[in-house]
């Protein structure tokens, strides 16, 4: 069964980006540092695989998954990782109106709403797991019931500025469950499992 | 040796540290109580009594204005009589605190009362005010986070945008327990 799970890294007071993020500079002023608990990086995505072991079981999952879904604005940021996140598998994106040219074979933008989104990329899956990213989409997945997992990269940081992972969120509370706490040399992986009912 | 100035806080995931409509008589702000059941476990032998026994015994506690009115002043006594040192922007000059407390107006001058007072003891931080200008003034070493599995979704913040400079931290001890994960980071340097 495809459970749809957020990644994402978040400095200890909240943040996602630093100040001014845009599409030049997609993680805002000092934002990369909340990357760092990645690989130096390079053309590949496998470049940016960590050298720590408890981070390495974080990567590889989030690899592992069989599509993706990030918001419009972020997508449109990092020109939808040029049309391939990892493997090939399908990107999907939740937006009002699709762009009259999609360069992408495999983006595939979903204007009927964010539950036919999720719906397509659980689908498109199959039976493996769906990564979500950005911050946006996250909340709209949060109030719709949609979201499984919260797989937090928290940094030992205080960025001060930024984007907020939650914001606008109604004032019921969602209750999650800490399912596992990994541990390594600047980042504490947190993966909850959000409650129903 | 002395001690270091700490801050304890529970924290909601995504960052409140009160329900919404925090104000004097509705301290914890509206369901803000659900950050607070891992206090049940106080008493127990486990890391959440372990965490609450090193807090009293704090050897002073700094608190801003405003979480010290939100508490009645704690009737003049956080715990064991220890110095409380309150920062406020502006004391009048009847008023006059319970118990062993006092106003400061100097974040500064503040903190290193507090040091003073508690020997070899650490100080307690409790509020996000005065977390943020202990933060801003240099003055705060440590960072105990109560970090609790909910999504309030909307409350007082313990970390409000401030100026753009990184604070760097250190995660040097996680105690993990019912209902509650403790973090607690020490304060690097300004990045």
């Amino acid at each position: 069964m495809s459970r749809l799970i957020l990644y994402m890294a978040m400095s200890l007071d909240g943040f996602i980006t630093g100040p001014g993020d845009d599409k030049g500079n997609p993680a805002g002023v000092g934002g990369m540092r909340l990357q760092e608990w990645l690989g130096d990086g390079g053309p590949e995505v496998a470049d940016f695989r960590p050298s720590d072991a408890q981070s390495q079981i974080v990567f590889d999952e989030m690899l592992s998954t069989g599509a993706v879904i990030t918001g419009r604005r972020t997508g449109d940021f990092v020109d939808y990782w040029g049309g391939d996140h990892h493997d090939g598998v399908p990107i999907f994106v939740p937006t009002h109106t699709a762009p009259a040219d999609n360069r992408h074979a495999r983006v595939h933008f979903v204007t009927e709403g964010i539950e036919a989104c999720v719906e397509q990329a659980k689908a498109a899956a199959g039976d493996r797991d769906v990564m979500l990213h950005g911050a946006y989409t996250a909340q709209e997945c949060l109030k719709a019931g949609l979201l499984d997992v919260l797989e937090i990269q928290l940094m030992p940081v205080l960025l001060g500025q930024g984007r907020l992972l939650f914001e606008g969120l109604p004032p019921e509370h969602i209750e999650l469950d800490l399912v596992r706490t990994l541990e390594a040399p600047g980042v504490l992986h947190l993966r909850y499992e959000v409650r129903r009912g | 040796m002395t001690g270091p100035i700490r801050l304890y806080m529970s924290m909601s995931l995504d960052g409140f540290i009160t329900g919404p409509n925090d104000r004097e008589g509705h301290g914890l702000g509206d369901n803000g109580g659900r950050l607070f059941n891992w206090l049940d476990d106080r008493m127990s032998t486990g890391p959440s009594g372990q965490v609450f026994r090193e807090l009293m015994a704090t050897g002073a506690v700094i608190a801003g204005r405003r979480t010290f009115e939100l508490a009645d002043r704690w009737q003049g006594d956080h715990h064991d009589g220890v110095p409380v040192h309150v920062l406020t922007h502006h004391a009048d000059d009847g008023d006059v605190p319970p118990g062993n407390t006092r106003f400061f107006t100097d974040v500064v001058a503040c903190a290193t009362e507090a040091r003073a007072a508690a020997g070899d003891r650490a100080v307690m931080v409790h509020g996000a005010g005065a977390a943020q200008a202990l933060l801003r003034a240099g003055q705060l070493d440590e960072l105990e986070i109560h970090l609790v599995p909910v999504l309030l979704g909307a409350g007082r913040r313990l970390f409000e945008a401030t100026d753009a400079r990184h604070i760097e931290l250190q995660l040097v001890r996680r105690l993990e327990d019912r209902d509650v994960t403790h973090l607690r980071y020490r304060v690097l340097r300004f990045a």
